[in-house]
Formats: structure tokens, sequence, C-alpha cells
């Protein structure tokens, strides 16, 4: 991949800074994210992980800096603006409603209409397609989303994300609340979505997992960039120490990492 | 990994399902039964007609209740509504009043029902009053103005009504043998099913009441769905008013009293969820048709047989047995806490299919996985407004505090009413009068306090009081019980009442309001009925001892006082006052400075907070919701002791005036801050109110149903400061903006 030219980055935020009353949250951050590429976002607590991508999003607007969308450049003023743009972010708790069934939580909001009238053989339909895509196992599209469980409920958040055909999704903390095996399955779940070009930046505090499926690791700590890396250069004990012992003068790009790396 | 999921097959169905038709195969049984045991009354086509047509006007109500409650709101203002326009309709239609014409009568009427829909929902989504707060304030300010305008006479137009007979026949039995009502109905139940259940608008509603945040970032405009909902609900209260107006060719100021009772109670029968995001308009509509109908099993009473003696022989003589009136309350108070523990207790834990899977001795379902979905998201309130406190000093200090708005306002009230009457108002008579109207509500309010503090409501405190009065009465009276078992009998009555709130808030679940609104009407039903047919008057004077001045105690015992200031302040200072001090204080230390008093703040601050630390938070909230009862128990023993009889509109508004007290002596509405001082105070805020809008200044006074419109309004206003300025620190925030504007600008550009 280092020796083919790259192509245009699907997104490209330039020096994103943020502050909330006296709290400098995000210096100068850079982050490039390429298509079908898996990207992990780790730091510590307060790092500003999750203000940087709801500045991507458009949930929060940056003080300074520019964000680039595909090469050109965007001002979000509300998540309704990115998910145009398609970006789509996965909430830590979901955002489903637990009274209505899958179909109708995949299409909440924007129900295909027949007239007056919810189309329900469409949207059953085709609620039944994107759960096919991403070959996740709801045993039926009339189930109510609060008899399933987390890991299932989280496949019908993805699954809702995909359903708008997004070129981004941003899944933050997405294995947090899951078991073993729904982790397993929410790891196949990223990788199929890759596999059609997808990309993808995951939030977690889990190194494990995304050393599973991600292909860059980028570090935050104090708002600051301090450096990432391409998983295949490098391992969990190396990023643990750019976490705790990284600064932004001895910060590494993943190619310069590369470069520098014995071979 | 192999896709497991399978071709949709058939989609399950939206309009109705195994609940209604249950529902329907009760309600015929109930109605045969009913054929069987009162064949006069039910047996004939007229009586089946006669049902359908007044569970028309329920019903209507109920369709457009389904929106609100399916919202996870409530709408406790449409019996006042219906009430309103009803009365409105008349006044502006009536030859003798206004004399308008039928179309822009009925057009003023459909404006003012969208009206009153929209002030619930702006109050309810844009100022963020809690649901049950704000259309409560506006079932009083309703019925207020209903009072107001037909000064308690009913109005009747029967005469000109004759002059437009097209509107009128809409009340009347059309050409195919039916009520227009009917007609009227089904068009509006068809209606309500099908947005609800198949259209956008539906879908939204189901979405904002299961996860309002979901559907926020779902991009549903949430407030407006909210807002949309009681509008819906309104107009449907407007509508079926104007159905009664067509039909009874007059109102009375008596329309639609407690007509939210029946109204929620059909929604929830029908199988709506008081948590929200279930509901079906036709199981509303079969619900009213059963609520309408246990309503009149009840009025109508069922038949008995009597032995009569008349010149030595014995004549079995038929007679019936009716329930007195008010005493249906009881029964339809009952119905909804009922009806509202079937959802979460029989539905959700599929008892019916487990029970049929029993039967047939079947493996039982499976029971339901139960996800992560955040339901609640946990926050804590008010922190701005109490961190200012930190960082003032002196006056400022003083402003700062909860309490000091009602401080300011006690005294600057006393002061205008210094003014207005220099002569009298002074006077220590008067002084010590309006010490003894404050004496009832502030021993309300200070368990009210707790309740509030401890994140609860209890609605039910102006109707607990009726209550243990009526029951100390009637032993009184009617048992000739000496006056310590009567006491004994009235605190057993308030506490029984108290137990069942407690129970049901944090027993079996439910929302406070909901639990207490049920008590709500069953302590004034059962009080109504103690008081039925007689006079609770004229019993032992030892008995009313405790609501006399305590030298009339004193000279009860035989003492006399020697003539000075000790004797002219035993002349004018009661018994009532001074044991309300002793529990002010006794109540305000173990508040301020007990570990329990912590507790109560603690778990009205953040439930579950306070539940991870440690804290039994259903043995505070329940210990609450008691004291609460017992206080207003004690009022009640005072108030009869204090009239020498039982008046069954005791205590009545009761409940607003305490609300209010609270909230605007510093309690929050959200739960987690209250104090003693703030809350005497508060209730000191409104005594003065009620007496100064009482006082006769140069020959005017205001009538008592304006009063009540106006405690509503400051009810309200008290709920808006407290969100607003106190928990949300609005003044603040518009402080730093108008401070930081320039500073922020210079930024981005």
């Amino acid at each position: 991949m280092t020796d083919a030219p790259l192509p245009r980055p699907i997104v490209e935020m330039r020096g994103i800074d943020k502050a909330f009353g006296a709290v400098q949250a995000l210096r100068g951050v850079d982050l490039v994210l390429y298509p079908g590429e898996i990207l992990g976002l780790v730091g510590d607590n307060s790092a500003g992980k999750s203000t940087l991508m709801k500045i991507l999003t458009g949930a929060y607007q940056r003080d300074g800096g520019e964000i680039l969308v595909a090469g050109e450049p965007v001002q979000f003023k509300s998540p309704h603006e990115s998910r145009d743009s398609g970006i789509e972010m996965i909430y830590q708790d979901f955002a489903l409603c637990g009274n209505m069934d899958v179909g109708q939580n995949i299409f909440l909001g924007r129900w295909p209409l027949k007239g007056p009238f919810v189309d329900r053989g469409k949207m059953y339909a085709e609620a039944d397609r994107v759960l096919k895509r991403l070959k996740v196992d709801v045993n039926s599209v009339y189930q109510k989303v609060e008899s399933l469980s987390g890991g299932r409920q989280q496949s019908v958040a993805i699954a809702r994300a995909i359903s708008f055909e997004p070129r981004v999704v941003i899944l933050d903390e997405p294995t947090a609340n899951l078991s073993a095996m729904a982790t397993e399955r929410l790891l196949e779940t990223m990788l199929e979505l890759k596999r059609q070009g997808v990309a993808q930046i995951i939030i977690s505090h889990r190194l494990v997992d995304i050393f599973a499926v991600g292909d860059r690791v980028m570090v935050l700590k104090r708002g600051e960039y301090v450096g990432d890396r391409y998983i295949r250069n490098t391992d969990e004990h190396e990023v643990l120490e750019i976490i705790v012992s990284g600064t932004r003068e001895r910060a590494l790009t993943a190619d310069e990492a590369g470069a520098r790396r014995p071979q | 990994m192999t896709p497991m999921t399978t071709s949709p097959g058939r989609a399950p169905p939206q309009l109705a399902g195994g609940w209604e038709a249950g529902l329907l195969i009760f309600l015929v049984l109930l109605y045969v039964a009913g054929a069987v045991v009162n064949p006069t009354f039910f047996g004939s086509t007229e009586a089946l007609h006669a049902l359908l047509r007044d569970t028309s006007r329920v019903g209507i109500i109920a369709v457009g209740m389904t929106f609100v409650i399916a919202n996870k709101d409530l709408d406790l203002s449409v019996g006042s509504t219906y009430g309103l326009i009803a009365v409105v309709f008349a006044r502006l239609f009536a030859s003798n009043v206004l004399d308008l014409g039928v179309v822009s009568t009925v057009l003023l009427c459909l404006a003012l029902g969208a009206a009153i829909g929209l002030v619930n929902g702006v109050l309810v989504t844009l100022l963020k009053v809690p649901a049950f707060i704000a259309t409560l304030t506006m079932l009083f300010i309703g019925r207020g103005f209903v009072l107001a305008l037909t000064h308690g006479q009913a109005i009747y137009y029967s005469g000109k009504a004759r002059d437009y007979p097209l509107f009128f026949y809409l009340g009347e039995t059309n050409a195919f043998g039916f009520n227009n009502q009917i007609a009227v109905f089904a068009i509006v139940a068809l209606v309500g099913a099908l947005v609800l259940a198949k259209t956008r608008w539906g879908y939204e509603t189901f979405a904002t009441g299961g996860n309002e945040q979901a559907a926020v970032y779902a991009g549903i405009p949430t407030n407006w769905v909210r807002v949309r909902a009681y509008l819906i609900s309104s107009l449907a209260a407007t509508v079926s008013a104007l159905l009664a107006a067509a039909q009874d060719k007059g109102a009375t100021p008596l329309y639609g009293v407690s007509w939210e009772l029946t109204v929620i109670a059909s929604v929830i029968i029908g199988g709506a969820s008081i948590l929200g995001g279930r509901g079906r308009v036709i199981g509303s509509c079969l619900g009213a048709a059963l609520v309408v109908l246990i309503d009149k099993v009840l009025r109508q009473g069922w038949p008995i047989t009597r032995t009569v003696v008349i010149d030595g022989e014995s004549i079995e003589v038929s007679a019936r047995y009716t329930l007195p009136a008010g005493a249906v309350l009881v029964f339809l108070g009952l119905l909804l806490v009922i009806a509202v523990l079937i959802e979460p207790y029989l539905i959700r834990r599929q008892v019916a299919a487990r029970f049929w899977a029993w039967i047939r001795g079947r493996a039982p379902p499976p029971a339901l996985e139960v996800g992560g979905v955040a339901l609640e998201g946990v926050q804590t309130k008010g922190a701005m407004a109490s961190d200012a406190i930190l960082s003032t000093k002196g006056l400022g200090r003083f402003l700062a505090r909860r309490d000091a708005l009602a401080i300011m306002l006690a005294a600057t009230l006393w002061l205008t009413g210094v003014a207005l009457r220099p002569d009298y108002w002074w006077n220590l008579s008067n002084t010590f009068a309006i010490l003894l109207n404050f004496t009832e509500l502030a021993l309300i309010t200070i368990g009210l306090t707790y309740v509030i503090a401890a994140g609860d409501i209890d609605l039910s405190v102006g109707a607990v009081l009726a209550l243990a009065g009526s029951t100390a009465a009637y032993f009184l009276k009617v048992l000739g019980a000496d006056p310590m078992t009567a006491i004994a009998m009235g605190l057993v009555a308030g506490m029984a009442a108290g137990l069942v709130n407690a129970t049901l808030t944090v027993g079996f679940k439910l929302p406070a309001f909901i639990a207490t609104l049920g008590m709500f009407y069953m302590a004034r039903g059962l009080a109504a009925w103690f008081v039925a047919g007689q006079q609770l008057t004229g019993w032992s004077e030892t008995y009313n001892l405790l609501g006399r001045k305590v030298n009339d105690v004193l000279l009860h015992f035989g003492l006399v006082l020697p003539p000075g200031l000790l004797r002219s302040v035993a002349e004018v200072v009661s018994i009532q006052t001074l044991w309300m001090f002793f529990v002010a204080v006794l109540a305000g230390i173990v508040l301020a400075y007990t570990p329990f008093g912590l507790k109560v703040c603690a778990t009205g601050g953040n439930l579950r907070a306070a539940a991870y630390a440690g804290i039994n938070t259903n043995r505070v909230r329940f210990l609450s919701l008691m004291l609460a009862a017992l206080c207003a128990t004690m009022a009640g023993l005072i108030n009869i002791a204090y009239f020498r009889s039982f008046n069954p509109v005791a205590g009545q508004f009761r409940e607003l005036d305490a609300i209010a007290s609270v909230i605007i002596g510093g309690g929050s509405i959200f739960g987690g801050h209250g104090t003693m001082i703030g809350a005497l105070a508060g209730a000191a805020v409104i005594t003065l109110v009620r007496a100064l809008l009482q006082l006769n200044v140069q020959g005017f006074t205001m009538p008592q149903h304006w009063i009540n419109v106006f405690i509503g309004a400051i009810l309200i206003i008290a709920v808006l400061i407290d969100i607003w300025v106190r928990q949300a620190n609005i003044l603040g925030r518009l402080r730093a903006h108008l401070a930081g504007g320039g500073k922020t600008r210079r930024r981005s550009s």
C-alpha cells in the first residue's frame, strides 16, 4: 500500500481548534482518512477523541481549522448536513427506539411513503436487504428492538447507518457494552463494510479490537495529535507508550515511522 | 457466517391486535351480564344506543389523548377544555348574552381549543415544564374560567337553536336510526386510527414516545410532534364539546368535571402505556366504551328488593341501590390505577401467553431478552445556580439562596397589604387571621416539601385532607365516637391513602403523578361517599378544641389567664398554628441537619447515584410520601375542628396551592432541592396572595374563581422561574453572552 500512490483522502481535517470556555479541548489537530480504511482513534480520557468526531459530524462547531470531504471544503452546522455528505456516526447508546421494530428503527425518521401512508412492504424489504448485506443475524425485521440483546441492537444501529449508503462511518466505543461473542460479530461486520469500500473511524479504549481490524491507529493526547502508526508496523506496546508519554514535538506520522523502522 | 435473516413474512397488524379483541369480548360479556342483572335498563336497543352516544364524546377525546400518551406526555386539561368550550359556546351563542351566529361561534370555539392546545404544547416542549404540572394547572385555570363565565348558573339556548337546524342536527338521531354523534365519533376514530398506525405522523409519535433522544438524532422534529399531539387532543375535546352543545342546547358549569380521569383511564385500558411509545386508537375507543359502561352501571345502581311493612303486612318492593353522587369517582380512580398496572405487569411479562402455554401443557414462550437501549439519561441539574452561592457575599449571598425569592415576595406582599388597607391590615386580629389561613396550607406544604425534594410529586394532598376530615367527622357524628377514636380513625384513613400512594409509586414503580392522581379521585370520592345525604356537623366540643384559640382551650379546662399581654396573645393564637410551627421546626431540622434529610435530597437529585451510594432510595421515597399524607391528614383533622363541620369542598385546590408554595420556596420540580424556611415562605406568599385578592379595596372584591385562575398562573410562573432561572441559569448565560459576545466574534473571524 505504501508503494502505490495514495488515493485522494475521503476526509481531511487540518489544524482543528476547539475551546469550551477556558478549556482548550483541541489544538491544531490534523486527521486524514482514506476510502476503505479503518482508523482507530485512541487516547486517554479527555484527550479530545469524541470532540474531534463531533466536530466532524457538525454536532460541535470548530473554532479554527478546516475540513475537506472528498477534497471539498465543508462547514457542517448539524449532523444532518454531514449525513448528506455521507458521514454517519453511531452513538454509544445506539439511539434506537425500543418500542419500535427493527425495520421501523432502520428507517427512523425517513420511513418510505406510499400516498399518505408509510409503505411497509418497501420498508421491511429494504430493511431486510440492508441486514443481509451486513450479514448480521437478526431473526426478523418485525422484532421489537427492546427484545434484542445488546449486540443485536448494535447491529441494528449499524444497519441503520449503512442504509444511508455512507462513505464514512464513525463508531463511538462500539464494543463498550458488548459480550465477547457480540464483539467478535461486530468486528466481522466492520470488515464486511471495509470490503464494500466504506471508511471507518473507531473510537475505542480497547486496543485489541483496533489491532484486530484496523489499518492505522492515531493517538490524541490532551487535545493534541501525538502520532499515528500503521497497524502492520506497530504493536500494542508502542501505541500504549505513545498514549502515555507521547508529545507533539516527538510525534511521527505513520509513513515517517514506517520509513524509520528497521526492515 | 451465513445470513440468518429470514425473508420478511407477514407484517404484524397495526390497527388492532389481541388486546383489542380481548377488550371487545369483555365488553360484550359485561353488557350481556348487565342486561341479565338489570334488563329494564340494559335490555333495550335504546340502552345500547344511549351507551354508544355517550361513548362518542368520551371516545373522541380519547382518540386525541392516545396521541399525547403515546408521546410519553399527559393532558389533564381535556375535561376543563371540554367544559370551557361548551360554556364559551353558550356565552357566544345564547341570545341573551352575545348572540353570535352559529358559524362564527363554532370558528371561535375551534380557535380557542387550538389556543389551549398550543399553550399546553409550548409549556411542555419549549419551556420544559413537566406535562402533568402544566396541564394540571391548565385544568384549574380552565375550571376557574368556567365558573367565572357562568357565575355557577346553567345557560340554555334551546329557543335560538331552532333557527339553526343544520348544526343542531349533529346532536339528533338521523334517518338511519342512530345519533349523528356516533357517526362523527366513527369518522374521528377511523381517521385517528389510520393516522396513528399508518402514517409518518404516527410513526414519529411512537419514536418520540419510545426514545426522544434517538428521534432527535434521526432528525424528527420532536417538539413539533409533541405540540401537535396537544393540539389534536385539545381540538378533539373541542369537537366533543361542540357535539354536547348541539345535543343539550345549553351548558352547565359541571360539564366535563373529572372527564380527564375517564379519558385517561380509557386510553390506558385500551393498551397504551403511561411510559410512552405504545397505544392504538381502536383500543382507546373500546376502552372508552368500557369505562362509560362501568360508569353507567355504577351510576344506575343495581335493583334490590326491600321488604316494607305496611299495616302489619310485609310487602316486597323492588327498589334500586344507587351510589351517592361523587362516589363513582372512587371506582374510576381505582380503575385508572389498575389499568396503569396492566401494561408493565401483564403485557410486558407476557402473562397471557405464558398462561395459555401452561393450559396447553406446552413450554412457555421465551422470556424477552432485555437489551442495552439507554432508556434514561442520568443528569444532575441546577448545579450552576448553586455554585453561584459559593462566590457571593452579603446581600448577594442572600439573593443567591433558592428561597430568597419567596422570602422577599412574602415581605413585599405583606407591605402591599399595608399600603392598600392601612386602616386594618396590620391589626393583630387580621395578622392572626392570615396566620390561621396560613396554617392549613403550611402544614400540607411541610410534607410535600419532602416528596418534591425526593423527586416525586403528590397530587392527592387536598383529597387526602378531605378524606381524613370526612372520616373523623363520620365517626364523630354518625357513629358517635369519642374524639380520640375519631382522630385515630382519621389518621388511619389518611395513612392508608398514603400507604397506597407509596406502595404504587415505590413498590409497583408507577410514576408518582399517575399513582397520586388516582388517589386524588379515590380520596375525594370516598369523602363524598361519607358525607352523602347527611350534614356532618354538630359534635362534641372537646374535639373542636383542636381548631380553637389557646385562650378558649385554657377556658375549657377551667384556666383563666390574668388580663395582660399573655392573655391577649392567647386570645389570638390558635392551637393549630402552634402545632404547625412545632411540626415545621421538627421537619426543618430533619431535612436540613440529619442524614435522612440529605438522603431525601440525594434521592431527588440523582436517584441512580444515590442508590449506587448505598442509600435505600425506596425507603426514602416511601417515607416521604407517607409524611405528605400524614401532614395532609393532620390538616384535615384540624380543618373539621375549626369549622365544627365537614364541608365537601374542604381542601379543594389545596394541591395547587401546596405545589406552588414548594416551588416558590426554592424546591425544584425535578427534585433534589427544598428547605423548610423556603416552603413556609412560599406558603406565606400563596396565603398573602389569596388574602390580598379577597381584600375589599374601595368596595371591590375579586370573586373566588378568579383567584384560582390567578393561583394557577402563579404556579406556572414559579415553575418556569425554577426551570429557567434557577436550573438553566438563563440570566447568568445572558450576562456571559453579552460580556463575551465581542470575544467570540473576534475569534471566529
